[in-house]
């Protein structure tokens, strides 16, 4: 009987039942300036203001004006009424993640920026965390919790009382009642999602970028964890009750139908992909680094393949060669060994692709080219750290 | 995040008892300080929240400022009645010659030391080769590196924090106790629990010398052991927490501890 009635109360909170938010309705329930007036949120402002201290702090934080002015420069334009009132903070971890603090300060991971293919999509990223704080979900969350937490308390102590008065356990009920609150904040959690993806969505299309790229994220997500748990031989990993966001797919879906009635005809949106590209230009070689450093073939192959969209370069090659190389199944070693030859024959091939190419040339007995190979990575990298090395395997 | 886990691990291993808990360690040499020293004490890391009907505990801006004043008060009149020279610094940047940066990184060492030190010291985890040394844990250069260009002798962290039963919670506490005549006795839901640590630096060695732990919790709501945000409750909390510094037991056992284990003395 309990299981039946945890399914019943389960049935009640899936997130694929819920109604599409509508963009506009979304409207910002704060001005600029904002400042909180009640306790309970004044409070959690201090609290937030301690947290900024120490990210802003951290060692984690990519340091790089260029990116800061840009990301700063995003943020101020989709950011709605409170575009001049928001910190942003990007930091070198590479997972495809963005947060916003209940104080007006938002964290962006470097991941992000890997998997972003023009500034549409990244401003849409930053618009939904804009979002949150436009439509005051860390408090409406708090208070939320708060209510059914109080709620619960008060029920089991009554059921408890209650039941020893009319000598019945109802304890069962009650660890019942107990899921169906978690079952409900979670719930809570992931409508408020949702209305953040439709405010995303409603404060790009203001800012000209085309609303159908917020969509586009979660395609390429998709594809990305397909690929990944493919090569771990498993299913990529579908929503559940316990989540806290509405599933990838249905997220999709719905920005897709936001998009499009979004999507004013005749009106020129710009995803601004160009300027993107030249500003992470630098910081590309770094995040292809430490996402293939993640150990995850699946996804970085997913990743390096849709870069090369825009065409293969040295970089993406060698990252390719670096994927197999790391990964090690047997044929491994031979086509990187065909990335890196692959590599070298563009003119932005990074130094180790050289050296890589070098050993695979050694490998194959053709120790003259290997030598070549050798002294070109030694002139593009004279103080390497295995300099001596590769000047004894030159002989 | 982290002192988040610290304190409800603090919390969780009382969690059965209902009074006031302290415990010190300290280096086998370390008497308190006295005569002419100089004390630096960084920003006390204060937060006072209610306790919510449901158990939740909201954080208070209110209480945690008058808290927070309450206790530099207090610490500044325990420490004017035992000598020496204390400066209690409100913002990273008020040392002279010391960036903020600078700071930030000792406070979160001193985080993460202090950290080890509850593991291992209070939750029961304790290391074999630790046994009997009183308390072997080091800030390392940057602490000297800090004492040497402030010039002070040692650097005292505190945190405290605490939680004010609302009244819906002293209202659920009652409650329960009423359903004591129908045969289901629930007064404990839990009330304030009150947790302070403190850490004492040696900044000419960098080792952490002096640390001590108060909980004071109860387990019904309404009955207090201590509230932070009075006067008179912070005095007993810097009474509890640094009024009773005892001497290391090397000391009071006469025993010289040196890094040669073949000298005998």
């Amino acid at each position: 009987m309990l299981f039946g009635g945890a399914a019943a109360a389960a049935s009640l909170h899936t997130g694929v039942a819920d109604a599409r938010i509508r963009p506009e309705d979304m409207v910002p329930l704060i001005g600029p300036g904002f400042r909180p007036t009640e306790k309970d949120e004044m409070g959690l402002w201090k609290e937030m203001d301690r947290a900024e201290e120490e990210i802003s702090g951290s060692n984690l934080v990519i340091q790089d004006p260029k990116l800061e002015g840009y990301l700063k420069n995003i943020i101020g334009t989709v950011g709605g009424p409170a575009a001049h009132d928001f910190r942003i903070y990007l930091v070198r971890i590479p997972d495809f993640n963005a947060m916003m603090f209940p104080s007006g300060f938002a964290v962006v991971f470097s991941g992000l920026l890997l998997r972003m293919r023009n500034e549409a999509q990244l401003a849409g990223v930053i618009a939904h965390e804009s979002g949150h704080f436009l439509r005051r979900h860390m408090i409406r969350s708090w208070r939320d919790m708060r209510r059914k937490t109080d709620l619960l308390a008060i029920g089991s102590m009554l059921a408890g009382i209650g039941g020893a008065g009319a000598g019945v356990y109802l304890g069962d009920y009650v660890q019942l009642a107990q899921l169906g609150t978690i079952l409900s904040l979670l719930q809570y959690s992931r409508g408020m999602e949702a209305e953040a993806d439709a405010m995303g969505a409603r404060l790009m299309e203001r800012n000209d970028y085309p609303p159908i790229e917020m969509a586009n994220i979660w395609e390429q997500l998709i594809g990305e964890e397909t690929a990944s748990a493919r090569y771990r031989g498993k299913r990529r990993r579908r929503g559940s009750l316990f989540d806290t966001h509405p599933s990838e797919g249905s997220r999709m879906v719905d920005l897709r139908a936001d998009a499009q009635e979004l999507t004013v005809a005749g009106k020129a949106y710009d995803s601004r992909r160009q300027r993107y590209l030249s500003t992470i230009a630098e910081i590309r070689p770094t995040l292809l680094d430490d996402q293939v450093k993640l150990n995850d073939p699946g996804a970085s192959q997913y990743l390096i393949e849709t870069l090369a969209q825009d065409g293969w370069n040295g970089l993406l090659r060698f990252c390719e060669g670096e994927v197999w190389r790391l990964r090690n199944r047997p044929g491994d070693a031979l086509r990187a060994d065909q990335s890196y030859a692959a590599a070298i024959a563009y003119p932005d091939a990074p130094a180790d692709a050289w050296r890589w190419h070098g050993i695979a040339l050694m490998k194959q007995g053709r120790a003259a080219e290997a030598k070549a190979a050798f002294a070109r990575y030694l002139t593009m990298k004279p103080d390497a750290t295995d300099a001596a090395w590769v000047r004894q395997m030159m002989g | 995040m982290r002192k988040l886990g610290l304190a409800a691990a603090l919390a969780g291993s009382v969690a059965l008892s209902a009074c006031v808990q302290t415990k010190q360690y300290a280096d086998m040499q370390f008497t308190p300080p006295q005569g002419d020293y100089k004390l630096l004490v960084l920003r006390p890391d204060v937060t006072v929240g209610s306790l919510t009907t449901g158990g939740m505990v909201e954080p208070r801006a209110d209480w945690t400022d008058q808290a927070r004043s309450s206790i530099v008060d207090a610490l500044r009149a325990q420490q004017a009645a035992r000598g020496g020279k204390v400066t209690i610094i409100e913002h990273r940047n008020e040392i002279p010659g010391v960036t903020a940066q600078e700071l930030a990184d000792v406070e979160r060492l001193n985080a993460a030391v202090d950290e080890s030190i509850v593991v291992h010291k209070y939750l029961g985890d304790y290391l074999p080769t630790k046994r009997g040394k009183g308390l072997e844990w080091t800030l390392g250069q940057d602490a000297v590196r800090l004492g040497q260009k402030t010039g002070y002798d040692y650097a005292l962290f505190l945190h405290g924090e605490d939680q004010v039963a609302s009244g819906g919670r002293i209202a659920l506490g009652i409650l329960g106790l009423a359903g004591c005549i129908v045969g289901f006795c629930a007064p404990n839901i839990g009330g304030q629990q009150q947790l302070d640590y403190a850490s004492l630096v040696d900044l000419k060695t960098g080792r952490v010398v002096w640390f001590n732990v108060v909980i004071a919790g109860s387990q019904v709501p309404g009955i207090k052991f201590g509230d932070l945000r009075t006067p008179q409750g912070a005095t007993q909390m810097i009474d509890r927490l640094l009024g009773r510094m005892k001497p290391g037991t090397g000391v009071t056992k006469g025993v010289v501890v040196t890094d040669d284990p073949a000298a005998k003395h």
